[in-house]
């Protein structure tokens, strides 16, 4: 009897249990798997999330001097393989979970986001450097020479490793 | 004018889905939590009484006549949600030869709630969106 009215007494004071959601505020947890977001200064276009996408959500088309990356959410399926294997980590999954779209939107309910290209210094040509996050990952200490080799296209780094070679040899 | 003060019933169709969106969908309904019924609408056990079709699943092959054959028992005007990413685009199942759908081949779908499986939440948003469409529907305005 005493256990009981512990429980009523408890329960009296707490309130309901109804989530107040759709009319308040609701728990979100913070690993939900909700829409994704792009970095677009830390993309670097590569498509391993559009290859990783079990349910071809993502999609990266190029147009002059950018590149366009779409997730179209009628099809997702919020697995977070995009997150995992994203070699710079420019995407992360949001708890955003508010997924409930109207006809009318079906086709435009997606996240957009632009991926500008640089041009080269040397021959003004357009290109795709490789970005900050994906640099830190590969060189261990950042110097000035690795960012001075950044700013030129591949074409154009490839001459200058040759010269450099070309030097080495002469001596 | 307000001619129709009734309430509108949920029915639920389970076409070759996983079960994953199904238990969502027990959730929002039954247990108090989440509590559907707030919203103004119960769940019904007979398509001839439905106002609001929830459906989920890829449209199996195997299903499917059954779906043909429930959706011709609908009273209209109805408004269909397509509950998970299934049905609304066959999501992961796209290019399987057991699987015939999206649902938008056979029927009209007025809410998409993609998720895999989408939250109690998500369905309470979808839910609440479909019942906006439904009472334009049963004025005439949509």
């Amino acid at each position: 009897m005493n256990r009981f009215l512990k429980i009523a007494i408890r329960n009296l004071l707490k309130g309901p249990t109804t989530d107040p959601y759709p009319f308040g505020a609701t728990f979100i947890p913070d690993n939900l798997r909700g829409k994704l977001e792009v970095e677009a200064s830390a993309c670097t276009a590569c498509g391993t999330c559009e290859e990783v996408c079990p349910s071809g959500a993502i999609h990266i088309t190029q147009n002059d001097g950018i590149y366009v990356h779409t997730t179209w959410y009628n099809t997702c399926c919020y697995c977070g393989n995009c997150e995992f294997f994203c070699p710079t980590g420019a995407i992360k999954l949001t708890n955003n979970f508010h997924t409930a779209n109207t006809k009318e939107e079906k086709f435009k309910f997606v996240t957009t986001t632009f991926i500008a290209q640089k041009e080269c210094i040397e021959c003004g040509v357009k290109f795709t450097p490789p970005s900050a996050e994906l640099i830190t990952r590969a060189y261990p200490k950042v110097n000035e020479e690795i960012e001075n080799l950044n700013k030129l296209c591949p074409e154009c780094r490839k001459k200058l490793a040759f010269e450099r070679l070309y030097k080495c040899m002469k001596h | 004018m307000s001619i129709i003060t009734r309430s509108p019933f949920l029915f639920r169709i389970n076409t070759g889905s996983c079960n994953g969106c199904d238990v969502e969908l027990a959730t929002t309904a039954m247990i108090p939590r989440y509590d559907v019924e707030r919203l103004g609408c119960r769940y019904t056990g007979s398509p001839k009484h439905a106002d609001i079709l929830l459906v989920t699943g890829p449209i199996t092959a195997r299903s499917k006549p059954y779906l043909l054959e429930v959706l011709d028992e609908l009273p209209r005007p109805f408004v269909t949600v397509a509950i998970g990413t299934c049905p609304a685009s066959c999501g992961i199942f796209r290019d399987s030869y057991s699987i015939e759908g999206p649902l938008d081949k056979y029927i009209e779908v007025d809410v998409n709630v993609p998720g895999c499986p989408p939250r109690p939440q998500a369905i309470i948003d979808g839910v609440a969106k479909a019942l906006e469409i439904w009472k334009m529907k049963i004025r005439g305005q949509k």
